[in-house]
């Protein structure tokens, strides 16, 4: 009787563990989101998720695990099983600029993983309230160099994207002004609005509607095209600081080991989404990006990710900030 | 005047599609069954919610999610008082009178006047948000870090007030609800702060996490420590539902109540959650006999809970005016009409005035669904209390474990609750009360953070706070709260010490 | 001498809490006025809550006050053992042993559970857990890992 029962457990672990890639999946898969739900990246999992459940036959489940900048969540992801059942979803925050972040960091984000494919960004903007003198772009950087000692920036926290972004651009501009952490970006918004604070770089997905309806003003976005979401916004090369080019990616991965014709299957099925006329048009309502055909694949995604982590890791680091 | 009826009715015309109809009730249904379990408080029920919604199309998902959110916040109340299990912020204070009239056979009253006061107050809240929901808004905006940081020192000074006994103890557990919110990282420098060198508190300590071990595990292990002061349905279970004379003694705090849920509910940053407390002061202040608060006050009960929900639903100003969450339970709604294609800012109210109004409408709707439901629940949940306590007990450990779980989807939560509950049992002991302590750690965070914030702004001018005349205005209230609260313990003091 | 003994208690557990709070935030910068750093808040607080402390333990011998309760064992260690039995098996052993774990490691600490009864209650409710968490409502918490593999 033990015996029997012994064996049926046993085989039913075998089947379990072996990750067979001709019926993968063949039961739901978890997508780690590494911030709360709600946000940015947490939207565009599930717009995409939804998606690729149709193409896999199976549910993609979106778990949230935020913390840490992001950097728990993915932590847990790249820690997982390789058996494709856990995929994550990374972002410049997590797989760019952590390095620099956070000295403790538990992975290496050009090691420790399989990259399955780029998913849609979102633009960083540079915003300031309604108010602020400065007309263009131009105007605005000679505004802040003149006046650095009023400034006052606002960002959501030291590791947020508002932040990373932000402590870029005041490196290019050349500039110290005064910066202003908040908890997150609503509250953040909230007094650019209000006029509180001066200044702040943040993803489009937050900030479009705020624009369109006038209480804050767009000097920038920084992107290679206008977004369609925002024609009247001026690119960062049309505005005179070409080098200003950031997009807060986001990106699914699978932990190292993960069996290659799997990964192949995942990203087949996000390549799909991202044509899909559905959630193409949701994510550019957005004021998504949606990556263009070469650089949907896996190897790309790879090198992106290197290229990533040698871009913000000086900055950073030139900054001084680290969190803890 | 007449926009405002051509709005209204084009929401409730909208609002009242039999297909949007039944989302509210489903929502509210659902909303109250999940919110009413312990240990799922109201963003776990949405967030486990909100795929469920993905199929429908927007105005009915967005309905459904208000419905939901409604249904989790009663439900929340109702945990409170039944088995004084706080589901967030906003129910501590119920837990305080409502537990009270529970253990002493009046669980129905209770539940039927959060029902009812609930509703009285979501019917003004609609009225609020349809009138003036535009123009608030601007006043909101007038809030700077500041003011922000006066407002909720005046929150503090209503937290000494809630004190059922020495005031001194009240003051220590607001102090050390201040301590605890200052686990985690640095804002500004991005520094861990008292973490222990753990890496789960990095983000400090959640309050559901607080809240569940400081009350409910702390709770269950009181209860079994007292088999006789724990039967919450002793003998006859009385009435079901409020009599008369508790309406008539209950009318007045419900209107004070929901005037000043909806006057804090609007504002950004979480006002609402300072309704129910400042209900509950100004109650115990007003009451000819305060000594009843804390003992099964049917004021105590009135008042928050009609705070709590006119709060809960002028919390949507911000959102729908702004496209600004004030909480994380609105951030969640934000993502879900993000998903769900409606970018929310200041122009949904013009460019879909049906989803404007509509939700407004089913707003109220949701309010009555929501007393459709419960009131008959209440008989239900009634009976439920007579399960004998040694099922109940592991009953509410699972749906803590699993509510707990749920939130961050982290087994380290679930063990941190066990710590705090551990905490909780010694507060007990030693004969503290947990209330102002969750009242300090939940305004903690923001007064640190606004605090800072006004002191960047001003480059460390101190005189900020009072430059500022609303900011004045608020400290200069929060002084007076303060003097009024300690005096009579000071007489009261100084009493004892000449009898010595 | 100390004529309210749970207030002393009370008194010494508070400062015990404060100096772990100042012990902790030892190497925090507390910054100036000006520009406040990060250990000004709970270096402050800590102080405050020592404060606290001190004058209970005053005032206890100076009034009258209650006595100290008698502390549980039982209790505690079953209850708050079953929750951190739940936190460490749920994600290596799902909910399905989580769940009944809970039950019966909590029903120990009340002198009147029937043992039998407590099982069945136990799977019984874990079933019920499962049904409404996973499958209706799909909250990601693993099922039986070990057995079917999520």
């Amino acid at each position: 009787m033990i015996r029997l029962f012994a064996s049926l457990v046993a085989v039913a672990a075998l089947c379990a563990g072996t990750a067979n890639a001709q019926n993968y999946p063949t039961r739901p898969v978890t997508l780690i989101v590494p911030f709360a739900a709600g946000g940015p990246t947490d939207i565009v999992a599930r717009i995409i998720g939804e998606n690729m459940s149709k193409t896999l036959g199976q549910q993609i489940v979106v778990e949230n695990v935020a913390g840490a900048g992001g950097t728990t969540g993915i932590t847990r992801g790249a820690q997982a099983r390789p058996d494709g059942y856990t995929l994550m979803m990374g972002h410049m925050g997590t797989h760019g600029a952590a390095p620099a972040l956070y000295p403790n960091l538990r992975y290496d984000p050009t090691k420790d993983f399989e990259p399955v494919g780029l998913a849609a960004g979102t633009p960083i903007l540079i915003v300031a309230k309604k108010d602020l003198p400065p007309k263009t772009l131009a105007e605005f950087v000679a505004y802040v160099k003149a006046n650095q000692a009023k400034m006052n920036e606002a960002h959501a926290g030291v590791g947020s994207v508002s932040f990373t972004t932000c402590t870029m651009l005041n490196s290019m501009m050349g500039v110290k002004v005064t910066r202003v952490a908040y908890r997150g970006t609503g509250p953040a918004l909230n007094d650019l609005i209000g006029g509180q604070v001066d200044y702040m770089c943040d993803q489009i997905v937050n900030l479009a509607e705020q624009i369109k309806a006038g209480s804050i003003k767009a000097y920038a976005i920084a992107t290679e095209q206008r977004s369609p979401a925002l024609p009247d916004v001026p690119t960062t090369k049309e505005a005179g600081m070409p080098d200003y080019m950031v997009s807060a990616w986001n990106a699914v991965f699978a932990p190292k080991g993960t069996p290659k014709d799997i990964v192949a299957k995942v990203n087949d099925a996000l390549v799909k989404a991202l044509d899909d006329e559905g959630t193409r048009k949701r994510l550019l309502d957005l004021g998504g990006v949606i990556p263009e055909k070469s650089g949907r694949t896996p190897e790309w995604l790879g090198d992106f990710v290197k290229s990533e982590v040698t871009r913000w890791t000086p900055i950073l680091k030139a900054a001084g900030v680290t969190a803890n | 005047m007449e926009g405002f009826l051509a709005n209204l009715s084009l929401g409730f015309i909208t609002a009242l599609s039999l297909q949007n109809l039944a989302f509210c009730f489903l929502g509210a249904l659902i909303g109250t069954l999940i919110g009413v379990l312990p240990g799922v408080g109201p963003i776990a029920t949405i967030a486990m919610l909100l795929p469920l919604t993905f199929s429908f199309d927007p105005v009915g998902a967005l309905i459904m999610l208000a419905g939901i959110y409604y249904g989790a916040q009663y439900g929340g109340s109702t945990t409170a008082i039944l088995v004084n299990i706080p589901g967030e912020a906003t129910s501590v204070v119920t837990t305080l009178d409502g537990h009270a009239m529970a253990k002493q056979g009046r669980a129905g009253v209770a539940l039927g006047i959060a029902a009812i006061g609930s509703f009285v107050s979501g019917t003004f809240a609609t009225l609020v948000i349809a009138a003036l929901g535009a123009p608030l808004t601007g006043l909101a905006l007038l809030f700077g870090p500041a003011e922000y940081f006066s407002l909720m020192v005046l929150g503090l000074a209503f937290a000494v007030v809630l004190a059922r006994g020495s005031v001194l103890k009240a003051i220590s557990m607001i102090v050390v609800g201040l301590l605890l919110s200052t686990v985690g990282t640095d804002l500004e420098t991005g520094e861990e702060r008292l973490t222990l060198g753990l890496a789960a508190l990095a983000d400090g300590i959640d309050f559901a996490v607080l809240a569940m071990g400081v009350f409910g595990f702390a709770e269950i292990l009181r209860n079994l420590e007292n088999p006789e002061s724990r039967d919450v349905v002793k003998g006859k279970i009385g009435r079901l539902l409020p009599s008369m004379d508790d309406m008539k003694q209950a009318i007045a705090p419900m209107l004070r109540g929901m005037s000043l849920g909806a006057a804090l509910g609007i504002l950004p940053g979480n006002g609402a959650v300072l309704g129910p407390f400042a209900s509950y002061t100004l109650e115990k202040k007003l009451a000819r006999d305060p000594s009843r608060f804390g003992r099964g006050a049917i004021e105590g009960v009135a008042g928050p809970e009609s705070a709590n929900n006119a709060g809960a639903q002028t919390a949507f100003i911000p959102l729908l005016t702004l496209g600004i969450p004030p909480n994380a339970v609105m951030a969640l709604m934000v993502g879900a009409m993000t998903i769900h294609g409606v970018i929310p800012g200041p122009q949904v109210m013009t460019k879909n005035p049906e989803l404007f109004w509509g939700m407004i409408a089913s707003m109220w709707i949701g309010n009555l669904m929501l007393l459709v439901i419960n009131l008959p629940l209440v008989g239900l949940w009634v009976r439920l209390l007579k399960v004998p306590y040694r099922l109940m007990f592991p009953a509410i450990l699972i749906f803590c474990c699993i509510g707990i779980y749920s939130i961050n989807n982290s087994p380290s939560d679930v063990m941190f609750t066990a710590f705090f509950g551990l905490f909780g049992y010694a507060l007990i002991k030693f004969g503290f009360e947990p209330a102002p302590m969750l009242l300090g750690f939940v305004l903690g965070r923001l007064m640190e953070e606004k605090f800072r914030q006004a002191l960047v702004l001003s480059r460390g001018n101190f005189m900020t706070f009072i430059d500022r005349p609303v900011s004045a205005g608020l400290l200069l209230v929060a002084l007076i709260v303060l003097v009024i609260a300690v005096t009579p313990a000071i007489r009261r003091r100084r009493e004892e010490a000449f009898q010595e | 001498m100390i004529r309210a003994p749970q207030d002393a208690a009370a008194g010494v557990f508070l400062i015990l809490l404060a100096i772990i709070a100042l012990w902790q935030g030892a190497d925090l910068s507390a910054g100036t006025l000006g520009q406040i750093g990060s250990g000004m808040l709970p270096r402050a607080l800590a102080v405050l809550t020592l404060l606290c402390g001190v004058t209970l333990v005053v005032e206890s011998v100076l009034t009258r006050g209650a006595g100290l309760d008698r502390w549980g064992v039982r209790g505690p260690v079953f209850i708050l053992g079953a929750a951190v039995a739940f936190a460490l098996a749920v994600r290596p052993l799902g909910l399905a042993v989580a769940g009944p774990l809970v039950v019966m490691v909590s029903a120990m600490a009340s002198r009147e559970t029937r043992p039998v009864e407590t099982l069945i209650f136990g799977t019984v409710i874990t079933i019920f857990c499962l049904l409404l968490f996973k499958f209706a409502l799909n909250l990601p918490i693993p099922v039986a890992p070990w057995l079917i593999g999520y």
